[in-house]
């Protein structure tokens, strides 16, 4: 009979176990602090660095479990980064594309998932897809920045720029900014304009090579602050530091320093970790139901100088970030 | 034979993979600034978005623009005050924009401005017109009649900004110029960019798009 009642009760044990284990493999599925993903073109660039850490800190201030994604500016990296992220229940993304036109898709795909998507730094050409972008004016920053190139360097004299990736908007925006006040004085000669992709490396290639055929320029106008690193080493290293102004986009620390040290002329200041805040307190509205969000939120950028690079490190305005 | 053979088929193929790559090309090459304009959108086209804009929304908007007394009254009585009821601003940021029409009588002319005096004998009541270069966003940002959010690609709201500068510049600012001499009455309206107050509140510097006697 006792045997009898364990062959009985062995069965609803198992069938029990069984009950608890898949109840508990349900939990298991869902985590219990939601995640945030925050995919980044490339971490090859301390500005960008900057970027992720914040969103990073500010997506855990607000309770949720943030991961960092390198594209390593690859869209085929980045296409797996949100396959990634789909596929493993993220809440949201906090997201710097790497292509204008290429990271649409990415987006859409996340859409369609549930995910909402926030944009931070650079643009994709739609206005249906992510939630909402966050972005600095770079157009307005830059024509700051061709009016104090034109204080610097007068109003003839002969000029390099340095791109950067044709396939971004902040590129074109930038070129363009400085290029309606520039191309207003027909005495500056814009003697070779070059794309270096946003890297420090390549704009040292770049200017050598540059300086190899125009041994003899005044000014180098830099799409971003890493451009304008690589260019100024360059400089250096050809004994014309001296004698070439270089500007630079991004308001990078080691270029704000050398602004105050009088080695660099300008940079226009964006506001990263104020970026990554907007970005990572949008999507907690989000997630929590509001839907009334701004598809674009620009973000006015300061042009630094060495008359106020004093006001200015650790990536923002010293005395409002 | 196989010789000859081999050569015409060589031949055919050599043709073959010409016509085809004519046709259906691996690669084009563009410049970098035509790369841009095509990111930027082909159909987009600023000239006669801002031809519509300028008549259809500009012109009949000028009535929503704050009286430049009752706006220079305001910000010398607060600053702050002044801003929240009368500018503007897009985003985040301290930049910001006022939307101003006003009359008064030339008491200057500079080299890239007329300097206009709102009542005689009271210094503080001038404001500048600037009659230089235009650049930057002042008209298109500062009278609230252009959306950032309808336009998918920022290079193209960009360019609405050169093309409404450009316009200034070639319709109205020649008038101003023609008109300005000291003593003569000007109504004008127009914007304002505010980017370091005390330095930009000393007295307005206004882009504008109507200028006339009254």
């Amino acid at each position: 009979m006792k045997q009898n009642s364990y062959r009985m009760f062995s069965p609803l044990v198992l069938l029990a176990l069984i009950v608890l284990a898949g109840c508990g493999g349900g939990d298991r599925a869902k985590p219990a602090t939601p995640r945030v993903a925050v995919i980044i073109s490339t971490l090859n660039n301390p500005w960008f660095v900057v970027l992720a850490e914040a969103a990073k800190q500010d997506a855990t201030r607000l309770g949720y479990d943030a991961v960092v994604f390198d594209s390593q500016n690859d869209p085929a990296k980045e296409a797996a980064h949100f396959e990634n992220v789909i596929a493993s229940g993220y809440a949201a993304v906090l997201f710097n594309p790497t292509d204008a036109e290429g990271s649409i898709a990415n987006v859409r795909r996340a859409k369609q998932a549930g995910i909402p998507v926030f944009c931070m730094d650079r643009e994709i050409n739609a206005t249906d897809v992510a939630v909402s972008q966050i972005l600095s004016d770079n157009y307005s920053g830059c024509v700051a920045l061709g009016q104090h190139f034109v204080k610097q360097v007068g109003a003839s004299g002969k000029y390099v720029e340095l791109l950067g990736l044709v396939g971004d908007n902040n590129t074109w925006n930038r070129s363009k900014g400085f290029h309606s006040v520039v191309d207003r004085y027909p005495g500056l000669k814009m003697v070779a304009q070059q794309s270096a992709d946003f890297d420090r490396a390549k704009a040292m290639e770049v200017m050598e090579a540059v300086l190899q055929a125009n041994p003899a320029i005044d000014a180098v106008f830099c799409g971003n602050d890493a451009m304008a690193m690589g260019a100024y080493q360059a400089l250096v290293a050809a004994g014309k530091d001296k004698q070439v102004k270089v500007f630079g986009f991004d308001g990078a620390d080691d270029v704000v320093k050398l602004i105050a040290e009088g080695k660099i002329a300008a940079t226009a200041m964006q506001f990263p970790k104020l970026m990554a805040r907007t970005a990572a307190e949008s999507a907690d509205k989000y997630l929590k139901g509001n839907r009334d969000l701004p598809q674009k939120i620009p973000v006015a950028v300061q042009l630094v100088h060495q008359a106020n690079a004093g006001k200015y490190g650790d990536y923002g305005r010293r005395d409002a970030e | 034979m196989w010789g000859r053979r081999r050569l015409v088929i060589g031949a055919l193929v050599a043709t073959g993979t010409v016509v085809l790559l004519y046709f259906l090309p691996l690669f084009h090459v563009v410049a970098m600034d035509r790369a841009g304009r095509r990111a930027a959108g082909a159909a987009f086209d600023p000239v006669a978005i801002v031809e519509r804009f300028w008549t259809e929304r500009l012109i009949p908007g000028a009535t929503r623009a704050v009286d430049a007394v009752e706006l220079v009254t305001a910000m010398q009585q607060d600053r702050k005050t002044a801003r929240r009821e009368h500018g503007r601003s897009v985003g985040l940021g301290d930049v910001h924009y006022y939307f101003v029409t006003g009359t008064g009588r030339v008491v200057s002319v500079e080299t890239d401005s007329v300097v206009l005096s709102l009542r005689d004998g009271q210094p503080q009541f001038q404001v500048s017109l600037e009659t230089g270069n235009v650049v930057g966003n002042a008209v298109r940002d500062g009278t609230g009649l252009l959306n950032v959010n309808d336009f998918p690609n920022s290079q193209d709201f960009n360019a609405l900004s050169s093309e409404i500068n450009r316009r200034i510049e070639q319709q109205v600012l020649p008038v101003l110029r023609k008109m300005a001499a000291v003593g003569v009455t000007v109504r004008f309206v127009g914007c304002a960019e505010i980017m370091d107050e005390d330095q930009d509140l000393r007295r307005l510097r206004i882009v504008p798009f109507i200028v006339e006697t009254p």
